[in-house]
């Protein structure tokens, strides 16, 4: 069975938008955060309206709503990603996930001159905390190389300088050029040597099913807010014995056993890593969010979104003038289509296609050592999500290719 | 009847843009704008003290005084829009004395319908560009 389209679009309130330039909204700027079903926004308005309460707290109605409702949400959130509640730890997203990482494992179990592997595609997210501890620490960062032909990365360059590495940083899915790296064989080589494995999954989880417990990898690193939940709440997925070497990331209330002016004890568990009041409606929308999602056959989304993508950058390179990065017709290419005018400059771009009213992302996208090594300061990025329609993309290559013959 | 806020060297620009059709022909009047650019800043001068902050893309000012004592802004910018928006802004204060400059409005952007159908970022540029312009100019008098 099919998706239907047009009543999941039902579900978005926002996909009706009309700009104030009179224009209906094409939201194509998914990889930067999607947008959220009318049950998402509703869970959180009714936790507003009925049962606003802080969690762990209190003996009171709806401080026990609250609480349970919080841990509801991470009882669903968890098995969505195929893992139990313990092995999840509540975020701001994917980026406080990998600081995690790195503040309260490698901190704690890495020495003076210890591996870590990153690659060229990762977001600064995975990039500066491990510049950080080479300064903190003496840490030694390699950097896995991109093939600039194939835009895939370099996985010989990549089996040298896993030599001796002690963790393995990579991006499941880049959200520069949608594609997906073989994190498969990445966590299998990996872990030959014993080397730790951290997926930042920020990109990868909207587009597959990830079960934690079957994919090997030591962390999982995922925001909500581009698979439809609410922004400021994310999670890390940790093995159970890589959190048991981690220590205190953030310190204050709710991470504490005890504190007296001798000293402090800490929970153990998820709880150490969740300091100050926990982001309750943020996680009851993730939840439903996670809900709303499992209504779905994954295959089928991407499938979907590949369809799309795919069509969208065989016609844009028929377009003079227009270089696409990336591979959008590999299969396991997610939706992010990157690319540049020769002469139209990208911010420009950017603002004659919203003018069409689409919604495209420009700049850097958080990537600059990827930008580097494609050799260009920015690109423009269009990326798809379960909503859109070729109808959709067909107005944007026409809108695009009208835009191209008047103003390159 | 509104007190016009630009030197009236400015009005025939400003008037060119009012009389486009569409928001997609004043782009295109500001990417001509942007090819004749009064006084245009060459790439090889932009550096990190002439680079105006603020703007998604590369926008750079130098702000001098002509033979005369007379304002001159030089700029370049990596985006048309912004160049263009330069261009008028550079059409606007050149020949000015300091004094004048530092009490420029920005209202002929709004005029041109240019501010209004930038992007808030986009706009936060124009304004940081134009601050910059407008506070090297109290600094001259």
């Amino acid at each position: 069975m099919g998706l239907d389209i047009e009543a999941i679009r039902a579900d978005f309130p926002i996909l009706n938008r009309v700009l104030p330039n009179g224009k209906k909204l094409v939201y194509f700027d998914n990889a930067a955060t999607s947008q959220k079903p009318q049950v998402v926004i509703d869970a959180m308005s009714r936790y507003y309206e009925e049962y606003n309460s802080n969690a762990h707290r209190a003996n009171h109605t709806l401080a026990d709503e609250a609480t349970t409702a919080l841990e509801e949400a991470r009882s669903k959130i968890s098995r969505y990603f195929g893992t139990t509640p313990e092995n999840m730890i509540y975020t701001s997203g994917a980026t406080e996930a990998i600081n995690l990482v790195a503040y309260g494992w490698a901190r704690y179990n890495l020495q003076r001159d210890d591996v870590v592997v990153v690659t060229e595609m990762e977001h600064h997210a995975d990039i500066v905390p491990w510049q950080e501890l080479n300064k903190e620490k003496g840490i030694e960062v390699r950097y896995v190389p991109i093939n600039s032909r194939t835009f895939t990365l370099d996985m010989e360059a990549f089996e040298v300088a896993l030599e001796g590495a002690k963790l393995v940083c990579v991006v499941h899915t880049s959200n520069v050029l949608g594609i997906r790296n073989p994190v498969e064989e990445i966590i299998q080589k990996s872990q030959a040597i014993g080397a730790r494995v951290l997926l930042d999954c920020a990109q990868g989880a909207p587009h597959e099913r990830l079960f934690f417990d079957n994919m090997g990898a030591d962390f999982v690193a995922i925001s909500a807010h581009k698979m439809a939940g609410p922004t400021g709440i994310g999670c890390i997925l940790v093995k159970s014995d890589a959190m048991a070497e981690m220590g205190p990331f953030m310190t204050g209330g709710s991470m504490i056993r005890t504190v007296s002016t001798e000293g402090t004890t800490f929970q153990e568990g998820h709880a150490m890593f969740e300091t100050g009041t926990p982001r309750i409606a943020e996680a009851i929308g993730w939840g439903a969010a996670v809900g709303w999602l499992s209504q779905f056959d994954m295959k089928e989304v991407h499938a979907h979104i590949h369809d799309i993508s795919s069509w969208t950058a065989d016609q844009m390179l028929e377009i003079p003038g227009i270089r696409v990065f990336g591979d959008p017709n590999h299969p396991n290419s997610s939706g992010a289509v990157s690319f540049l005018h020769d002469s139209i400059q990208s911010q420009d771009l950017a603002i004659l296609l919203d003018e069409g009213g689409f919604a495209v992302r420009t700049g850097h996208h958080c990537a600059q050592p990827l930008m580097d090594a494609l050799g260009v300061p920015s690109t423009n990025r269009a990326s798809f999500w379960i909503y859109n329609t070729l109808d959709e993309a067909q107005a944007f290559v026409e809108h695009l290719r009208y835009v191209c013959e008047r103003f390159a | 009847m509104a007190v016009r806020g630009w030197p009236e060297h400015l009005d025939s620009v400003v008037e060119e843009f009012e009389d486009c059709f569409d928001s997609m022909e004043r782009y295109e009047l500001l990417f001509e704008y942007a090819k004749k650019h009064p006084s245009p800043l060459p790439a090889d001068e932009w550096d990190e003290d002439n680079q105006v902050h603020g703007c998604q893309s590369r926008a750079h000012v130098v702000c001098t005084l002509d033979q005369s004592g007379n304002f001159l802004m030089r700029a370049g910018a990596d985006a048309q829009i912004v160049q263009g928006l330069m261009s008028v802004t550079a059409m606007a204060v050149n020949g000015m004395r300091p004094n004048e400059v530092s009490q420029l409005s920005p209202d002929y952007a709004d005029a041109m319908g240019i501010r209004n159908s930038l992007t808030p970022s986009r706009a936060n540029g124009f304004m940081n560009m134009f601050e910059r312009v407008r506070s090297e100019a109290e600094r001259m008098v």
